[in-house]
Formats: C-alpha cells, sequence, structure tokens
C-alpha cells in the first residue's frame, strides 16, 4: 500500500473514523487529484463523517452546504443583506454623492451575506473542507449550478464581478440514491460507495466511539445489527444505529442482552411500525441469541 | 494479503489504462477521455507494485456508480493480468467486438391486424360480441366492448385528459419566480428598485412559486395481444394529446414509430385513418425491449427527471428478457417516474409473472391496470413527478 494512503487511513482512526482501504485510497485521491468526491451509501454508513474527520485531519475549516429541494443560488451561494441595506440608504439619503456611488457602497462586500459555497471560494489560507451534503435532495437546476461552481470554482456577482478561489476547498458531496445524479455530475467527482461494514468493522467502530462497553455486549449489539441487516426490514439500521443502541445500553447499565432489555430499547435502531413487529415475533420466538452470536 | 508484481513499463502502463476504458465503455460502464487522463494520473500517485491500490484508486476514476463495480471489477482482473505479465483466462477484445447481439430476423410483415380492425366502423359490428380479458371487472364501463368507445365518448376521454393535464400543469416547484401578483415579497428587488425613489420601497416586488414542467411520454404497445386495448388507450392519448402540449406519444409492437403527430387531428376517427396509412407493420410479436432501446437510442432528450414514462402493454415479450430489463434500467435511471399499464390486470387473478414483466418489474414505479375508464381515472394520481 502507498505509504500516504497508509498515513491517510492512520490518521482518519486516530480521529476515531475506522475505516477501510477504498475509504483511505478514495479520500488520499481526492486530495492528490483535487477532484471532488461524491460518497454514496445506504443512511447511517458515515458518510458524512468522511467530510467532518478530513477537515480535523487536514486541520481546516468545514463548510457543508445541506441540499433539500428549492435550494437555489440565494441560500447556496450569497446573499444581499436587505435590511441593513434598507437602513444604509435611510441613513444616506441627505449625503451628498450619486447615486452611483451610493450603489457602489450598497453593493460592497459589508452586505454581502455570504454563503456556504461562496465562504468555500473567497475562504483564505488552507484550503477548507467544502461538503455539499444530501446533493440527491437538491433539483436538477442546483444540480447543474454545482456543476458550474465545481468546475472552476469561481462565481459572477453581478454587482461586484467575478470572484475566484485563491486555493481550492476539497469537496465532499454526498448522496442517499434517493433520485439518481446527472452524469455530468458523477463523471466531475472521484466515487466512493461505503457498504455496511462487516462484523469486525462495525465491532471496531462501536467499541472506538462508545466506551464503557463490556466487550460482551459489543459483541452481542454487532452481531443483532449485522443479523438485522441481513434480514427483510423497510429500513435497515446503519452504523448510526449502532452507536445509538449501544450508548442507550451504556446508560442502561446493562452488561449482555437479554429479550427484555431489547424490547425496551428497540426503538434505538428500528424506525418502522413493521420492522419493530418482525423483530418481536423473532423475539417471541427466542431467537434473540442466534441474533447476537452472529459474527459475520 | 496483496499481491507485488512488478509494473509494466509507462508506455505499456498508459496502453493498459487506455484498454481498460475501452473495455468499459463496451461493457456500457461510459468511462470518458477526461476519465481515462484522470486514471492515468492516479496511476502517478499509488504504489504500482500493489494490486489492490491500483484496482481501488482506477475504480475511484474510472466508475460512477455502485451498479457498476461488479462490470469493473471484472474488466480490471482481465486487463490487469494481462498487462502484469499473468496468463489470462480470458482474451482481450478486438477493437470493434459487437456489444449487443444482432437482433434475430424480424417475423415475416403481416398487415396491421389490430389498425385494420379499427378501421372498420363500428357501427356495423355493433352486433358482435368481443369477450374482453378484463372478464371479472363487471363495472358498467369495464364490462363493456371497448369498440363502443366511439365519437359518443369522446366527452369523456376529454374530461379525464383536463384532469390529467391540470394535474401535470398545476404543480409548483419549490423554486420563486418574480410575478406581478404574486404571494410573497421579492426583497432583493424591492431594495434593488426603492434605490431609484431614495430608499423608500414604493413598489413593493414579488414573487410566487414556479410551476413544474411535466411532461409525459407515453409508449403503447400495438402488437396482436393488445389489440382489444390499444383502441381505447389510443383515443385516450387522442384525448390527452389535444388537451396538454407536452406529450409524446410513440407506438411499438416489433418496431418502434411517432405517432405524436398524427395525433393532434381534432377527430379521433380521422386520426385512426391516419394511423392505418401510416402504421403499416405492426404484426402479431411484440419485442419491447428492443422498442425501447430504439426510443432511447432516437430520442436521448426526450425523457428527463421531469418526465413521466407510461408504458402500456400486456407484457408479452418474444424478445430477450435481458435486453427489456436492460432498456427500462435506462430509461428508469433518466425519467421522473416510470409508470406500466398492464391491461390484463384488470383480472382479478392476473399475475405479472411472463417473463417480460419478470424482466420489467424491478424498473418500476407503478404497475397499474390499464383496461378501463375507471383505471385510468385512477391512474391520474400517479402523475405527478
Amino acid at each position: 500500500m502507498k505509504e500516504e494512503i497508509r498515513r491517510v487511513q492512520d490518521v482518519m482512526e486516530r480521529e476515531a473514523y475506522i475505516t477501510d482501504r477504498q475509504v483511505a485510497t478514495s479520500v488520499f485521491l481526492a486530495s492528490a487529484l483535487g477532484k471532488p468526491l461524491l460518497v454514496e451509501g445506504h443512511p447511517g454508513v458515515g458518510k458524512t463523517e468522511i467530510a467532518k474527520v478530513l477537515a480535523q485531519v487536514l486541520g481546516t475549516e468545514l463548510i457543508r452546504l445541506q441540499c433539500y429541494e428549492g435550494l437555489d443560488a440565494s441560500t447556496a451561494l450569497y446573499e444581499w443583506n436587505y435590511p441593513r441595506q434598507l437602513l444604509h440608504i435611510k441613513l444616506g439619503e441627505t449625503a451628498p454623492g450619486s447615486l452611483a456611488e451610493k450603489e457602489a457602497t450598497l453593493f460592497s462586500d459589508a452586505f454581502l451575506l455570504k454563503r456556504p459555497l461562496l465562504a468555500a471560494i473567497t475562504h483564505h489560507g488552507t484550503p477548507p473542507v467544502l461538503l455539499i451534503d444530501e446533493v440527491d435532495r437538491s433539483d436538477e437546476e442546483f444540480e447543474a449550478f454545482l456543476l458550474e461552481i465545481l468546475s472552476d470554482f469561481q462565481v459572477t456577482i453581478p454587482e461586484m464581478g467575478t470572484i475566484r478561489a485563491e486555493t481550492r476547498p476539497v469537496v465532499v458531496l454526498t448522496s442517499n440514491r434517493t433520485r439518481e445524479l446527472s452524469e455530468a455530475l458523477r463523471r466531475r467527482c472521484l466515487y466512493l460507495w461505503i457498504d455496511y461494514p462487516s462484523f469486525e468493522k462495525e465491532l471496531r467502530i462501536v467499541r472506538t466511539k462508545v466506551p464503557g462497553l463490556s466487550e460482551q455486549l459489543a459483541r452481542e449489539i454487532t452481531g443483532v445489527l449485522q443479523s438485522l441487516r441481513r434480514m427483510r426490514l423497510s429500513k435497515h439500521p446503519g452504523v448510526a444505529e449502532s452507536l445509538d443502541w449501544a450508548a442507550a445500553l451504556v446508560a442502561l447499565h446493562a452488561d449482555h442482552l437479554d429479550e427484555t432489555v431489547v424490547r425496551e430499547t428497540m426503538g434505538c435502531f428500528l424506525k418502522d411500525d413493521g420492522d419493530f413487529r418482525l423483530l418481536e415475533h423473532e423475539l417471541d420466538a427466542g431467537r434473540l441469541a442466534a441474533l447476537a452470536s452472529f459474527a459475520g | 494479503m496483496t499481491e507485488r508484481v512488478a509494473p509494466p513499463p509507462p508506455a505499456d502502463l498508459l496502453a493498459t489504462v487506455v484498454t481498460l476504458c475501452r473495455l468499459l465503455r463496451e461493457r456500457g460502464v461510459a468511462a470518458t477521455p477526461a476519465e481515462s487522463i484522470d486514471a492515468a494520473r492516479s496511476l502517478a500517485v499509488v504504489d504500482l507494485f500493489d494490486r489492490e491500490d491500483v484496482r481501488l484508486a482506477l475504480r475511484s476514476v474510472l466508475v460512477s456508480r455502485r451498479d457498476d463495480f461488479d462490470a469493473f471489477d471484472a474488466a480490471f482482473a482481465e486487463v490487469w493480468s494481462v498487462a502484469w505479465g499473468i496468463p489470462s483466462p480470458i482474451p482481450l477484445p478486438g477493437p470493434r467486438r459487437e456489444m449487443i447481439k444482432p437482433p434475430t430476423p424480424a417475423p415475416p410483415r403481416q398487415p396491421a391486424v389490430s389498425l385494420q380492425n379499427w378501421m372498420k366502423p363500428s357501427e356495423a359490428e355493433g352486433s358482435d360480441p368481443i369477450t374482453v380479458r378484463a372478464a371479472s371487472d363487471n363495472e358498467s364501463l369495464g364490462a363493456r366492448d371497448f369498440a363502443q368507445y366511439a365519437a359518443e365518448d369522446d366527452a369523456a376521454f376529454a374530461a379525464l385528459a383536463r384532469r390529467i393535464a391540470r394535474r401535470l400543469t398545476l404543480r409548483r416547484s419549490r423554486r420563486w419566480k418574480a410575478a406581478r401578483r404574486g404571494r410573497r415579497l421579492d426583497l432583493r428587488r424591492t431594495v434593488r428598485s426603492s434605490l431609484r425613489t431614495g430608499g423608500d420601497a414604493i413598489r413593493l416586488e414579488r414573487r410566487s412559486r414556479k410551476i413544474r414542467r411535466t411532461t409525459l411520454v407515453a409508449l403503447c404497445d400495438l402488437s396482436g395481444s393488445m389489440e382489444l386495448y390499444a383502441r381505447f388507450l389510443l383515443q385516450f392519448l387522442h384525448a390527452l394529446q389535444n388537451t396538454f402540449a407536452r406529450v409524446e406519444t410513440f407506438a411499438f409492437a416489433t418496431r418502434l414509430s411517432r405517432l405524436t403527430p398524427l395525433l393532434r387531428g381534432v377527430h379521433y376517427r380521422e386520426c385512426l385513418r391516419d394511423l392505418g396509412r401510416e402504421v403499416q407493420d405492426f404484426s402479431g410479436g411484440t419485442r419491447i425491449g428492443a422498442s425501447l432501446r430504439t426510443f432511447l437510442d432516437r430520442h436521448p432528450k426526450l425523457v428527463d427527471r421531469r418526465t413521466i414514462v407510461l408504458v402500456m402493454s400486456d407484457g408479452w415479450d418474444v424478445g430477450d428478457p435481458a435486453v427489456l430489463a436492460e432498456s427500462l434500467r435506462v430509461l428508469h435511471r433518466r425519467a421522473g417516474r416510470v409508470i406500466w399499464l398492464n391491461p390484463l390486470m384488470g383480472a382479478a387473478d392476473y399475475r405479472p409473472d411472463t417473463r417480460g414483466m419478470q424482466a420489467a418489474l424491478p424498473y418500476i414505479d407503478v404497475l397499474a391496470p390499464g383496461h378501463n375508464m375507471d383505471a385510468l381515472q385512477k391512474l391520474v394520481r400517479h402523475l405527478a413527478v
């Protein structure tokens, strides 16, 4: 393995992000080639976490843009500070000066509200990590707009002119695949798919992230979650759910799993009524031990 | 854990990357020239002695969706073992290998059975009862012979078409546009225009939600097995075409033809006459997959995220189910929604277990019956993206 890739993996693990070779390789390539990284995977497998850890690893700022349908330039890029502009106009009503001069002050940096994309472009110093979260939730207009930004990292504000990035931010996009992203956007990015972790990897994650967990309990939690992902559930629990559950069990001072405690806490990892009944059925049939002893 | 083999010299390395990209393209994993360049760049920063490093790096660059991982891994295994001097069991492809099997010869040309039948005036065959497949559906309209849907029912179709058109045109987007009588203030423009009046906002600029533009693409099966329903469905499409501007209609059996201009006429009967003249070679069998592929090839820009694709077919496909699955997969990926209207679903005991329907199921958002007026009425609520 390339030394740098191993180092990326080590550093990420030091930041308590348990990772594998594919993740480390893609993250390393994203920074080495200066390309955006598109991360896809099931909900709760740690896609967003990658950007956060990356920012910590690089010792830089994380700028996050949460996407949603109807997200537009004024929320993603910039907006003028209207109340302040109005106040300024009022205060300067009697002041001398031409309209053009007044307008120039009105549309200057002081009145500009930088939204995440512009903030990332105008960032000084170490390039920031720009996280464009859940890009599949935005609509196609925004995707096209994003494509433009990602290709040359410059923005034209009609009132101010063109602003170019001094240093290119490291861009991470995440998608839950609720809709297919455009081919053009995919082509522009390196691609990383994060699957549910293996038993061993998940066990390490649970143990690292939730201290105070007994060895037996950690194995049982992981076993149950791994078994559940192999069942036909309407919503499979992610790693985020295993961590929630583990934290809940620690708070309840449980040191092993029994039927009662599972029934009491299954809301931590199952989020669907039908899935609830399915697990209850398994418990009624006395299959908890079988679920918990799963080890890959 | 990892294999360490000496890499080939740089020139060969580049050739290998190019071969890999070509192989991927042949297998339907689009690897653009820009990506080949990035692939070469990525090899400069990884450990070339480490097969796993190379594989993961190239996959990161060349593949852009999870579904293509297996295709990549297979192609990589072939190219890698050749390039790195390990004998490969699989020969490398020649420069021009046919990816798609040539279509099997079409069945002999037959006259357009169904269309010819429609040309007969329905009054003349009024005494001739036709058993419809949707035998279990005893609703007044459902049990009715579709041939009776003639001029007098135009109004019913027109009303339905209007409902659908309203639904498709009145969807509000989450985006804003400037509007004279919008419900919300547009502060940005208000501030701008208030400059002219010394900061007093004399005119309040407004904005409103944009209308979401939805288009409809209908692909109607006109093969022999669809005869009873096709007439009915075409009349529905005719009504729709005359109410709603953004509809495109295609017909297919063994081949594909565009009906949009033919359906634009005001009177359905006249349109039918034109259809009969224009659309000559519909024969017994259906090649749904091949027809859909033709559609995708010929009209690549027609379907996007704001398009609802309506496939009207009974799913009796004489073609290769794999072709059907593949074309539908692509269609499903591009379209906002894929709705399959299957007239046979009108029967209570219908199960979609023909090979064609089985291949199609994973790529359909809604599978609905389309055998009578009620079924079409119920369809309306699914028509949104």
